[in-house]
């Protein structure tokens, strides 16, 4: 079976140059490689969304990108986060804080078994930088969420504490919504 | 007049031939609301009539042209804004003519096709359509451009482009086979979107079906020649047109919902008839055939790119996971066909998710416009075509560059991530 070498920064760390065979999912990669085991995956087919990683475009932007059907050779040399990313980490490796993100939809007890939320905080997450970039009217934050959460399934508690989470992120960030006119 | 009065004539006997037992959806027994209910799925009305989760048959849905945005019609026989104070007679002139109630319609309502449907099927749909509820909605206003927002003009256009040659039926040809003629050709009418259109928007009749640009995507050539070329025979026609996918390709964008408001509500008889006529007599064939070998070596770029972006649905080598989940690429059509356009608008606008129904839907696909250049989704497209499309002719950077461009100046890229 064929290889290709493989390295990229994950999580702020540089990976590689790692022997990998070509057809390996990223998921795989992330979990059988780098032991990130936070990344789920849930259908496998590109439908729920559990397995949203947030890769870096060239403008340092950050696009949500499903890592069950794109496999690891997509993210050679590129920047990526996963959910282990998210929070603030200690120089001995403990998390001193987590991302607003996450404060959030743990204040809202938006998530229950918690098989869906890495990919929820990470969609959550690229939202906010992306509303960072191009603020919005406040009257369309509903829209906004569901553009960019309103595919990613939950089996449990359902979206509305999700939307109420990312909803209070959005609100009480300066600069994610545009000033009324 | 002799000759018209005869095909007419004809058509008549074309349409009694589906009264016969053999095919069950026309039978004697049908009453014409039921009847009509049954013509109208395979006008596929619905499909045009309706906005986005919109109610069925009010309109408001636009179409863009080159001259400005349509919006189609409410057909409910709503008095004040549908079809309610129609006679047989005003539905027949709209159906046949192109005459609504305040003028002459554009011909993005295919009369220029259904003038060949015969009366007793006008009379059917009429009945079918006057029953529905009536629903009071009046969809946007039209915005056209000048000349063509002036609707006095479309009697010239009607004069020079509106061909209204009947149908014709040889004789040798089968009762199936004639039935399929009337199908695609009036009822069906296929030729919108599938045949080439002039300057003036007029299909150009002499090179019926050999394909179009439309929306962004290529409505395919299916003249026999090409269908087989690509690959398919009467058994892969008929998964594609009753479920809207097979192991060599599956319908989207409009074809789509040809296939979910139409195709598959057709009876086991007419689909075998359709595909009789659009397979003609055509020899089956294996269909064009690739060397993933000599692609490999010749595209490295593009077969890395397919393992890493593609092959996680697509399977390895291109021979596909499951079919509900994405086609194999190994025999798909597009992959096969004379004409890139569709592998390669695939590629950059991805593909929207659609549903059937209830239990039977599929994941979109990304589009990867922005993270793949001209150059890697040439590399790309021509790893997969010659991998497994036998194609003659490469893929070039500047072709690509061109779609790229059109796709963007009608803002399909970014609809899909
Ligand atoms: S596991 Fe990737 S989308 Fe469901
Ligand atoms: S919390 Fe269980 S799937 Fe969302």
């Amino acid at each position: 079976m064929a290889k290709i070498p493989v390295a990229m920064v994950v999580n702020g760390e540089k990976v590689g140059p790692l022997e990998v065979e070509e057809y390996t999912s990223m998921l795989d990669f992330l979990q059988e490689y780098l032991n990130l085991t936070g990344t789920k995956l849930g259908c496998g087919i590109g439908v729920c969304r559990s397995c949203t990683i947030l890769v870096e475009r060239e403008d340092g932007s950050l696009e949500p990108v499903r890592s069950c059907i794109n496999n690891v050779g997509r993210f050679n040399g590129r920047t990526v986060t996963t959910v282990e990313g998210q929070a603030e980490y200690n120089s001995e490796g403990d998390i001193v804080a987590l991302s607003p993100i996450q404060q959030a939809f743990l204040r809202n007890f938006s998530f229950q078994c918690g098989w869906c939320t890495p990919g929820f905080v990470n969609a959550a997450t690229a939202l906010i930088d992306h509303l960072r970039r191009e603020p919005v009217p406040a009257d369309t934050i509903e829209a906004v969420i569901d553009e960019a959460l309103g595919e990613h399934i939950c089996r449990c508690t359902g979206y509305v504490r999700y939307y109420r989470a990312v909803r209070e992120v959005i609100e009480s960030t300066p600069g994610l919504l545009k000033e009324a006119d | 007049m002799g000759k018209v009065a005869f095909v007419f004539f004809f058509l008549v006997i074309g349409g009694n031939v589906a009264a016969q037992p053999t095919h069950a959806q026309a039978s004697a027994k049908q009453s014409p609301v039921e009847k009509g209910r049954y013509l109208a799925a395979a006008g596929d009305c619905v499909a045009c009539h309706t906005a986005t989760n919109g109610r069925p048959f009010i309109g408001g849905r636009p179409f863009h042209t080159p001259f400005g945005i349509l919006y189609s019609t409410n057909i409910t026989p709503d008095k004040k804004t549908g079809i309610g104070n129609y006679t047989l007679e005003d539905f027949t002139a709209a159906m046949r003519r192109g005459k609504g109630a305040h003028g002459n319609l554009y011909p993005a309502m295919p009369y220029t096709s259904y003038y060949l449907i015969p009366d007793e099927d006008i009379a059917s749909l009429y009945a079918y359509f006057m029953q529905l509820p009536p629903v009071e909605y009046v969809a946007p206003d039209n915005d056209l451009f000048f000349p063509a927002n002036l609707r006095f003009g479309l009697s010239v256009w009607n004069r020079i482009f509106f061909d209204k040659a009947p149908l014709s039926q040889p004789a040798d040809k089968s009762p199936d086979w004639q039935r399929g003629n009337y199908l695609v050709n009036a009822l069906g009418h296929c030729g919108e979107c599938h045949t080439p259109r002039n300057f003036a928007f007029a299909m150009k009749n002499d090179e019926k079906f050999s394909g179009n640009i439309l929306e962004g995507w290529d409505a395919v050539d299916i003249r026999p020649a090409a269908l087989r070329r690509q690959g398919w025979d009467r058994e892969r026609l008929r998964l594609l047109f009753t479920t809207g996918a097979s192991e060599h390709g599956t319908a989207f964008g409009e074809m789509f919902s040809v296939v979910k408001y139409s195709l598959r509500h057709l009876s086991d008889n007419d689909i075998n008839a359709i595909i009789t006529y659009l397979l003609d007599d055509s020899e089956k064939m294996a269909g064009n055939a690739g060397n993933p070998q000599a692609a490999e070596k010749r595209y490295t770029q593009g077969r890395a790119d397919f393992v890493a972006y593609c092959a996680a649905c697509h399977g390895r080598e291109g021979r596909g996971v499951t079919l509900s989940f994405a086609p194999p690429m190994d025999r798909n059509a597009a992959v096969r066909g004379d004409n890139p356009y569709n592998t390669i608008a695939v590629i950059l606008r991805g593909l929207a998710a659609q549903r059937m129904d209830r239990t039977n839907a599929r994941a979109g696909m990304p589009g990867f416009h922005r993270e793949l250049d001209d150059v890697r989704v040439a590399d790309l497209v021509n790893y997969m075509r010659t991998a497994w499309g036998g194609a003659e002719n490469p893929v070039t950077v500047e072709d690509v560059a061109e779609i790229r461009r059109q796709l963007r100046e009608h803002g399909y890229l970014g609809a899909v991530e």
